[in-house]
């Protein structure tokens, strides 16, 4: 595969992309699965059985309802009068089962039996029922207490698409409670105020930020209990005790605070239940204590992950009656986390939360009647089956149970099997026909205990069946479907790296035979691409440590400051100064001077913009540029802003008539390039000094129309510029000034329009670029405007330091700088790997109304400023690079040529993005069970999918755009020429 | 064939290089490794003397510990590399030693300026540890050469831009230098880790891993040097 030709090398291209974007594809929806919840809140459909269309309509009427009409209408409609009038949910952060409850039957440790001699003597005496509740990974508390309150699992995708609110807005119990008119009161932890805001009548919310703390934090507690104990205006009190994770956190499940911790809660069980038991003697209600534990923790002390130690929580329901005895096997009182909702949602008689996929814990019904019990389970099987039918659109039962109770109890003992939708089907035939079988006996007075067994036993099995393929589809991680998407994309990766290396020396091999007289080029390794090949591996190994993510600015820039210093390097070896004239030493001191002093303005320039913003996580309270400005106040911002601006429009005029040509070409486009800059200095002027005029309508009109002149100026100079381009036909060549020309046969000049494509790549890639910066400069924070004008002013300068270097230098080099300053550049810009900076201020400049689609596409210019300016930048590359040699092998064809022109500045960016985008797939699937999974590796892994889709986009403008030239440029030549015989 | 030529440029060089020896002491391996000796020595006294007399460490006063180690450090390095010094009929021993001196704060600069656009903090509180740490590392990098090399940019450019070192005098001093540098490079790689480790400051790590780049390139300079002389020796028979 030594020379492969232009089609077939374009083919693989596409493939390569075709491959990664296959595989990106599977893995994200195969890792982060689309949880399909059903919107809305239950409503008192939820007490008729599913499929009866006659049911749905009615529930129109409730909303006009008032909170307590609601509740006896509940009342009436469940069957199952509520043995509870008031609810206390007290959580112990991090507790473990079994502490409490003992593992394997056998009950728990001297020491832990001692320290909590209350809840023990409540479990030895009935009073209290106990479960191991086991909880979902991620074990972390945000996400349980969500699946304790909604009885859902959530996926990764819908924490992250609520990045603006953290409040829960699925339905919940707590939602019902308050449709219902529940007054309710919350003390503890703050992330109750973040997921219901605005929903406690009364909250005193302590912070779990000083981990350290294992005192005050559950001080702060208790001391208002007394107080909310005696009154008697509240239905739920939500306690939270923090203490005792930070216990874990800080000495392990065995350390010595461990016990007082333990005894300190047992305290707390021993006043709440003494109180109501008092409350019920006074006739205040009688009153349920639910006592759970979010997650469990390590030996250490640590949660996060799906161990047994993390996930076995706690589910202790106090003042139930029980008759079993407490230390039962496993099997037996080990129940899921999810359940909690529903059975909850059961005993207080409002409907089950529409997306729940827990089952009814059967053992807290045990003191109520037969009916009530199958009347529960039923309820709950309605639910589940409206859940399941909203995810398998092929269920359909038929709408059995508007057609009356009639049991064909010849089908209801029958096997099921079949396909899940069968299966499910059947089971819930099966338990509702005996269920209706049993109530017909019983109006008969002919029921038998048998029935009723088998009836629950039908129920169990349909709503065991249910609820594990539910969650299943919600935390299954499909090995096959995460295998496949990772093999795509290292395949794809593959390609990319074979395609460059088969370019590269294909290049190397036509070099050679172009410089063949001067004898002086051979194909060594040189540091710096060594240590290009260096960084990404330093980037691979970083992805896999936490904080070197939170803090991946620092890697940029040490990484691009020493390709610098490398570089500085070798442009001071360069005078060799052992063969040549005079007069070619000259040029070249000349040459490593100019290359000297463009490194030392870009390390110059490297350094502001990496003091500009501090960025990551850990240390962002350090003082940087920025906040040194802000506090100048507003004035000195809009003088920063004003001058980059200015500076940027003079650096863009003084490139624009750097170019050699000056038609009046270059006059339209800097006249264009004025009134944008212009228009942009006046918004900025005008509105940018407080955020409230940016809702103006002046304001937005003229947002929009800048956007509207950058917009039509930049694709009206694409597309008419290469028709405007004057060509020069075979004497106006040799006058023109190019680097090596002479070595260029004439025949070639003749039938490439080298000259032109050259001229017409760099006006466009500058109008592009100057375009990109201006919007950016209207978009950006004004705080982020002097990083845009350096960004610009780095590019440009590395344009020059390119322009200088020789041209056997390695071109997979130059662009590799290009695309790693991108990335040190988005950084400087005040980017990390956390959601919460992105900029959502900014997306809404120049938009009249509302919409999800526009803010995204302004969000992702504002984000991937710096990376996209670089890829515009490859425009302009392009035409720096002294392609002429390439001309001159013999296969010289029009494909040949874009392949030798396109090839780098496209290849490479798309080769570095698949393998850190393949590498860091890798990471995260390795990483899929640590603590900060959700909180930083996933964050990040969606900055890397959007880099991707960023690459994808400026790759195809730059191809589109020199591709679009050529042709242009080659079939005017055509014309040019033929007319020119003919005159001739 | 590019064999060939790559052996053809070492002729010139070694060729080059026998005429500057005819001008400069040789060095033999056992003065090598005595003035590695002493060099290293005079590190660890340093940090003793910080310990012991002062009861300060690079942890606890990072500033005054590295103002201690170059105060004693200097003196050991000029007047050591000075006795090497190239064209000793010419230049004088107490030229030498001046050149040395005068290079001391300018390497400084450099080394300083190098730290800051790599990412050292930038402030007045900052500035008296970046001053200490950059005149250690001009001790450990640019002293020597301007000892014994003067302004001869032809040298200074084969030392640090190539990297091409073909005689022991050569190795001490190149090897070293850039021993110093990769490893204060390295050293800094744990800094913006989160462990909250007291020496996770600047400059704690980077000089940490400053002096042990050192330490390591002096004795992978000795082991050139001993095999550069048997080499010679193997020629001479």
């Amino acid at each position: 595969m030594t020379t492969s030709t232009c089609p077939k090398f374009t083919i693989f291209t596409v493939a390569a992309l075709i491959f990664q974007i296959i595989g990106l594809s599977l893995f994200v929806f195969g890792f982060f699965p689309v949880k399909p919840a059903l919107s809305g809140v239950s409503g008192r459909e939820s007490f008729f059985a599913p499929g009866c269309n006659s049911v749905e309509n009615r529930t129109q009427t409730e909303m006009g309802l008032s909170p307590n009409e609601l509740k006896s209408l509940y009342q009436d409609l469940s069957g199952i009068p509520p043995l509870f009038d008031r609810l206390i949910l007290m959580v112990i952060d991090g507790l473990p089962a079994e502490f409490v409850l003992g593992k394997d039957g056998q009950p728990p440790r001297k020491d832990l039996m001692d320290a909590m001699p209350y809840t023990q003597s409540l479990l030895s005496s009935g009073m209290a029922i106990g479960y191991h509740a086991k909880a979902a990974p991620p074990t972390v508390t945000m996400p349980r207490l969500k699946a304790m309150v909604s009885g859902a699992i959530g996926g990764f995708l819908d924490v992250a698409f609520n990045f603006n609110t953290q409040a829960l807005l699925d339905d919940n119990l707590l939602g019902q409670f308050l449709r219902i008119g529940w007054k309710m009161v919350m003390l503890g932890d703050e992330t109750w105020l973040k997921l219901f805001p605005g929903l406690f009548v009364r909250h005193d919310g302590v912070s779990s930020f000083f981990v350290k703390d294992t005192v005050q934090v559950d001080q702060n507690v208790t001391r208002h209990l007394g107080n909310e104990l005696s009154r008697d205006d509240w239905n739920l009190l939500v306690l939270h005790y923090l203490g005792l994770d930070h216990v874990g956190h800080i000495g392990g499940r065995s350390s010595s605070l461990m016990g007082p911790k333990l005894l300190e809660m047992d305290e707390v069980v021993k006043m709440i239940h003494l109180s109501t038991i008092q409350a019920h003697d006074h006739d205040q209600g009688r009153t349920l204590l639910v006592v759970v534990s979010d997650h469990g923790m390590t030996e250490s002390g640590n949660h996060g992950g799906s161990s047994y130690e993390e996930t076995d929580s706690l589910a202790l329901f106090i003042g139930l009656k029980n008759q079993v005895s407490h230390y039962l096997s496993p099997t037996h009182n080990s129940v899921l986390q999810v359940d909690i909702a529903p059975t909850l949602a059961l005993l207080y008689g409002v409907p089950i939360p529409k997306n729940n996929v827990g089952v009814v814990i059967s053992g807290t019904f045990d003191s109520s009647t037969d009916d009530q019990q199958l009347r529960a389970l039923e309820l709950n099987s309605w639910q589940l089956y409206r859940l399941v039918e909203a995810q398998l659109s092929g269920l359909s039962c038929g709408d059995f149970a508007c057609r009356g109770f009639f049991g064909d109890l010849a089908s209801g003992s029958g096997e099921c099997s079949g396909s899940i939708e069968e299966t499910l089907c059947c089971l819930f035939m099966n338990a509702a026909n005996l269920h209706n079988s049993w109530k017909y006996k019983k109006e008969k007075g002919s029921e038998s205990r048998d029935d009723y067994r088998s009836t629950i036993a039908a129920y169990h099995e349909f709503l065991k069946t249910a609820s594990e393929w539910l969650s299943r589809r919600v935390t299954d991680k499909p090995v096959s479907l995460h295998a496949s998407g990772v093999v795509a994309m290292a395949v794809s990766c593959l390609i990319f790296l074979g395609l460059i290396t088969c370019i590269s020396r294909e290049v190397y091999t036509g070099e050679k035979q172009h410089l063949s007289n001067s004898s002086n080029s051979k194909m060594t390794w040189c540091l710096e691409e060594g240590f290009i090949l260096g960084v990404v591996l330093i980037l691979v190994m970083s992805m896999g440590s936490s904080s070197m993510i939170e803090e991946e600015q620092y890697i940029w820039n040490f990484v691009i400051c020493t390709l610098y210093l490398l570089l500085l390097r070798k442009a001071v070896q360069s005078p060799s100064g052992r063969s040549g004239s005079a007069l070619l030493l000259k040029a070249q001191n000349r040459r490593s001077d100019v290359q000297v002093c463009a490194i030392l303005l870009l390390l110059i320039s490297a350094r502001i913009l990496r003091g500009w913003h501090q960025g990551g996580v850990n240390w962002t309270h350090l003082p940087d540029i920025s906040k040194w400005l802000e506090q100048g106040g507003s004035n000195t911002i809009r003088l920063v802003q004003l001058t980059s601006g200015l500076l940027m429009m003079s650096l863009g005029l003084f490139a624009l008539f750097l170019f050699v040509s000056k038609t009046k070409l270059v006059q339209v486009v800097g006249f264009f390039f004025l009134i944008s800059g212009f228009l942009v200095l006046w918004h900025i002027m005008e509105y940018q000094d407080n955020a409230l005029v940016s809702s103006n309508y002046r304001a937005t009109l003229l947002a929009q129309i800048i956007y509207a002149t950058l917009g039509i100026g930049t694709v009206g100079t694409v597309i008419a510029l290469p028709w405007l381009m004057p060509i020069q036909i075979s004497s106006a060549c040799s006058k023109h000034k190019t680097n090596s020309s002479t070595s260029v046969s004439f025949d070639i000049q003749y039938k490439f329009p080298l000259v032109e494509l050259r001229d017409s790549s760099y006006l466009i890639g500058l109008v592009y670029m100057l375009c990109w910066c201006l919007l950016q400069l209207l978009l950006q924070q004004p705080i982020n405007s002097m990083p845009i004008f350096l960004l610009l002013m780095q590019i440009l300068t590395n344009m020059l330091y390119c322009s200088y270097n020789r041209p056997q230098n390695k071109e997979w080099l130059e662009v590799a700088l290009l695309y790693y300053m991108g990335m040190a550049g988005h950084f400087a810009l005040g980017n990390s790997n956390t959601l919460a900076t992105i900029d959502v201020a900014g997306a809404f400049i120049g938009l009249s109304s509302h919409s999800t689609l526009l803010s995204g596409i302004l969000m992702f210019i504002i984000t991937y400023a710096s990376p996209m300016l670089v890829l515009l930048s490859m425009v302009m590359y392009i035409s720096v690079k002294d392609t002429s040699y390439l001309a001159t092998s013999q296969n010289v064809d029009l494909g040949h040529f874009m392949k030798m022109m396109l090839a780098f500045p496209c290849l490479v960016p798309l080769g570095l993005n698949s393998i850190l985008l393949t590498a860091y797939t890798i990471v995260l699937l390795l990483m899929r069970n640590h603590l900060f999974v959700w909180s930083v590796f996933s964050p990040k892994y969606l900055y890397v999918c959007a880099t991707t889709v960023c690459i994808y986009i400026g790759v195809f403008v730059v191809a589109a755009t020199e591709i679009y030239t050529y042709m242009v440029l080659a079939f005017r030549r055509k014309l040019q020429v033929s007319i020119g015989n003919g005159v001739l | 064939m590019q064999e060939e030529k790559k052996k053809n440029k070492k002729k010139s060089y070694i060729a080059k290089a026998s005429t500057a020896e005819n001008s400069s002491r040789s060095v033999s391996a056992l003065q090598a490794f005595f003035v590695h000796l002493i060099c290293g020595l005079g590190l660890a006294i340093a940090l003793w003397v910080a310990h012991n007399f002062y009861a300060i460490n690079l942890v606890s006063d990072p500033s005054r510990t590295l103002r201690l180690i170059w105060i004693v450090q200097s003196p050991i390095v000029t007047l050591l590399y000075s006795w090497f010094r190239l064209d000793p009929e010419r230049c004088s021993y107490l030229k030498a030693v001046g050149r040395g001196m005068l290079a001391l704060p300018a390497g400084a600069l450099v080394n300083a300026l190098g730290a800051i656009v790599l990412g050292a903090p930038v402030g007045i509180e900052y500035l008296p540890k970046t001053i200490n740490w950059s005149v250690l590392m001009s001790l450990c990098t640019f002293v020597p050469a301007a000892s014994v090399f003067g302004s001869s940019w032809s040298h200074w450019q084969r030392m640090f831009a190539h990297t091409k070192p073909n005689e022991p005098l050569e190795y001490m001093i190149c090897i070293p230098a850039h021993g110093a540098v990769i490893g204060a490079w390295l050293g800094a790689w744990p800094m913006p880790l989160d462990w909250e480790r007291p020496w996770q400051e600047w400059p704690v790590c980077v000089t940490y891993g400053a002096m042990t780049g050192y330490l390591v390139a002096m004795v992978v300079s000795l082991g050139f040097v001993v095999v550069h002389g048997r080499r010679q020796n193997l020629k001479r028979d």
